[in-house]
């Protein structure tokens, strides 16, 4: 049956791709209908208005000043917790003494938010970019770090000795065999780790900031601008959607020729 | 039973031993174990699955430790993992980020030799297996015969004392395991190197060796070891020959009873 | 046996290393003034704070309040994206298009949305519990969708053969051939809703761990604050313990595992 189905499929792809769009349109549709309305509560904004605001700002530069603030921000603390969680992560399958204090402590402490730690991360270190780098970054450090480290380990016992078998020492397998083989998990880490980030990010600044996207969407709705409100809240989500599919794209250049079955991935 | 050792030795294992631990339970895989393969012959182990033959083959290749006994290639002592044996794995042990070219010239890298010379070398082995068209192919695109021959070829590559093949063919399907066990046995005519071949097929090791040593079932200990006294160079019409099914018929009436034993063991 | 609890034992003295490593760290940091001892207090300190919040009540009222709307969400989460799930796989239509929704939305923070979720819901838990349902739906939903396309087809043809209708082959052989696949997204999905509970309530309430933490924070309650956090860390383990014995009984075929990778043997 599903034979059937994929025969199909791909016959109807322009079907498919309209079919797609039938519940956003509709709710945009909705929307811009029931927008001035009377009776309509105040938040309900016509689309219109929000894509006349979002150019306004973008105009202004006001979005542009806020996006970057908030961009550099979580692909700051993306970096740096990436860079971490590989890094200790490749450690830690190859040395056990790593493995021994960070498998069971990340494996612990994964359930627990980090974002708890915000009030005191803001205690400590204020509330300008700092504070929020800092917790990007250990928040983001969680899913690298542990996909790193199985993606190694996982490693097929097969190829290691192959390599070994052809004469290369402990440093060669790891940099020509090890890494290579964890590079799929590794950026099946990156992806979480990035979403993760700009969930922080925005939870932080709406917490306390004073600028930034998730900033701007507290301050528009207090003014009760909401048309501002949406198009800071449509910024957020396009960030974080471009941000998913250059890392994609990077993925896809790295990987898919190689491994033949890492083209599509939720 | 036993072998004529007239030729000193070229492979020599003594009194090798193997003992584990499985499940808090002391296992028994080797024990006490004597064997001596001349230089130039291809010897194949045929036992029931869990005897050992798999581990004596990893305890040669140095993957897995001895638990006592002495094994050494050339009156040299052997331990640990090294390009003067060669290995063929059941799962080929291919990198799959490297190309097939890539891969037969990695252990030619690791020795560090100039880009012109390894490349010059992996084709000679690539055209040797008939592969001279994939050249630039990822591993993930070949069929598992195809797979297996770029193992060969790899193996061959860096030309080593002796070959140790692990059921290299045990994951292909019977046309085009008699059709890989015709070209390994064509190739090795052209410079007879010494082979230590693990298989569950008895005809596979009728075709191919010129000694088969058949072990019992765990702990494992030689039951039989003969000469295959089948003229060379063989073709596919031996598999035919009274002689050929006489051999087939002795040893599966060995073998017969020692799987049982297995099979009721477990 | 014995050597089952010694595993277990084991397994579970693993994390004290590195937290007790941490906890030393804290204390001599703490003690040595480096960083003002009110802004970390000794161990002793946040241990008697934690005790006095359980003993006058107020860290119980607050976290089994986070712990209410965080399940709440959570279930409704479970309800919701298993269905859509379900209704994804089964339908063309219905894939084409809600599956959209998923993978665009899948890197887009939907606490973006909690404005608009307060501005419809007020600011209580209902905002709260729609919106943890709405980020935790996610995992879910996309995992029990891959959960059911994956399953063999030849698991459905076997049970067709028997003579199985279209309900039953559903209920009998695609849900539960699903089963690890929906666990496992349940799996990622029950520390996002912590996440997403801790941020809501920071944002702006009066009840909750959230906000009991980013308040004693706020009033330099700092021991009170770090309090909170423990509590929370406390319940994000144990609900997680908690998922992963209930996930063991409900598919007790297939043997303990992780949510990410499976561990390796190496």
């Amino acid at each position: 049956m599903s034979g059937v189905r994929n025969a199909t499929a791909a016959g109807h792809l322009p079907l498919r791709w309209l079919a797609g769009w039938t519940l956003p349109v509709a709710l945009l549709v909705a929307m811009q209908l029931a927008a001035g309305q009377p009776g309509a509560p105040r938040y309900v904004v016509a689309p219109t208005d929000i894509a006349a605001t979002t150019w306004e700002l973008l105009a202004s530069g006001e979005l542009i000043r806020d996006a970057m603030a908030s961009g550099m921000r979580s692909y700051s603390g993306f970096f740096m917790g990436a860079a971490l969680g590989v890094a200790i992560g490749l450690l830690s399958a190859v040395w056990r003494p790593a493995r021994a204090f960070f498998d069971p402590l990340v494996s612990t402490l994964y359930p627990v938010p980090k974002v708890a730690l915000l009030p005191v991360i803001i205690t400590w270190l204020g509330f300008g970019d700092v504070s929020k780098i800092a917790l990007i970054t250990l928040a983001v450090f969680f899913p690298t770090f542990i996909n790193t480290l199985y993606g190694a380990r996982a490693t097929p016992v097969s190829l290691i000795w192959a390599a070994r078998n052809m004469g290369a020492g402990g440093a060669c397998v790891f940099r020509r065999v090890i890494f290579p083989a964890a590079l799929p998990q590794i950026f099946t880490g990156l992806r979480s780790g990035l979403a993760l980030s700009f969930i922080v990010l925005f939870a932080a600044e709406m917490v306390g900031s004073h600028d930034g996207l998730g900033d701007m969407v507290v301050r528009a709705e207090e003014a009760m601008r909401y048309d501002w409100m949406y198009a800071a809240i449509l910024a957020i989500g396009l960030m974080g959607f471009v941000s998913d599919r250059i890392l994609l794209a990077i993925r896809r250049r790295l990987l898919a020729d190689k491994y033949p079955g890492e083209a599509r991935h939720a | 039973m036993n072998a004529s050792a007239s030729t000193t030795a070229y492979l020599q294992a003594r009194g090798v031993g193997k003992r584990f631990l499985r499940n808090g339970q002391a296992v028994t895989a080797l024990e006490d174990f004597d064997l001596s393969i001349a230089e130039g012959e291809f010897v194949s182990i045929v036992g029931p699955s869990g005897c050992g033959k798999s581990t004596f083959l990893h305890m040669v290749g140095g993957f897995e430790p001895r638990t006592s006994g002495t094994i050494s290639l050339a009156g040299r002592p052997v331990s640990e993992p090294g390009p003067d044996r060669g290995m063929l794995f059941q799962d080929y042990a291919l990198f799959p980020w490297r190309t097939v070219l890539g891969n037969v010239a990695w252990s030619l890298e690791v020795q560090g030799l100039p880009k012109a010379r390894r490349l010059e070398i992996a084709r000679k082995y690539i055209a040797m297996v008939g592969l001279a068209r994939f050249e630039n192919a990822y591993p993930g695109e070949l069929s598992g015969g195809m797979r297996q021959r770029v193992a060969l070829a790899r193996t061959l590559a860096y030309e080593p004392k002796m070959l140790l093949m692990d059921e290299p063919f045990g994951a292909l399907d019977a046309q085009t395991r008699e059709l890989m066990q015709e070209e390994l046995t064509d190739i090795w005519q052209q410079d007879r190197r010494t082979v230590l071949f693990v298989t569950h097929d008895i005809e596979e090791a009728i075709y191919l060796s010129d000694r088969i040593i058949v072990f019992t079932a765990r702990p494992g200990r030689i039951k039989a070891d003969l000469r295959v006294e089948l003229p060379r160079p063989r073709d596919a019409s031996i598999r035919k020959s009274p002689e050929f099914m006489d051999y087939h018929a002795r040893i599966w009436d060995m073998l017969r009873d020692e799987v049982l034993r297995a099979r009721d063991a477990s | 046996m014995l050597e089952h609890s010694r595993a277990f034992a084991r397994q579970l003295m693993a994390p004290l290393y590195p937290l007790a490593v941490l906890a030393a760290a804290w204390e001599l940091l703490s003690r040595s003034g480096w960083v003002s001892p009110r802004l970390m207090p000794s161990i002793a300190k946040v241990g008697r704070a934690f005790m006095e919040g359980l003993a006058n009540g107020d860290l119980v009222y607050h976290a089994s309040i986070s712990f209410t709307r965080a399940l709440s969400g959570f279930g409704l989460a479970i309800v919701i994206g298993v269905l859509l799930g379900v209704f994804m796989a089964r339908s063309r239509w219905f894939e084409w298009m809600v599956e959209p929704i998923f993978s665009f939305g899948y890197p887009v923070p939907k606490i973006a949305l909690y404005p608009v979720f307060i501005l419809l819901l007020g600011f209580g838990s209902p905002s709260k519990i729609a919106l943890i349902a709405l980020e935790c739906t996610f995992p879910i939903a996309v995992n029990t969708y891959f959960g059911i396309r994956a399953v063999a087809p030849r698991l459905v043809w076997s049970a067709r053969n028997m003579g199985a209708g279209n309900v039953r082959v559903f209920l009998r052989v695609l849900l539960p051939a699903a089963l690890p696949a929906i666990m496992s997204g349940i799996r990622v999905a029950l520390p996002l809703s912590m996440v997403v509970v801790i941020i809501t309530e920071m944002i702006g309430d009066s009840t909750g761990l959230g906000y009991y933490i980013a308040y004693a924070s706020a009033s330099f309650m700092y021991a009170e604050s770090y309090a909170g956090v423990i509590a929370v860390a406390l319940i994000g383990f144990t609900l997680d313990r908690l998922l992963v014995a209930l996930r063991n009984r409900v598919i007790f075929w297939e043997p303990d595992g992780a949510a990410q990778a499976s561990r390796p043997s190496h």
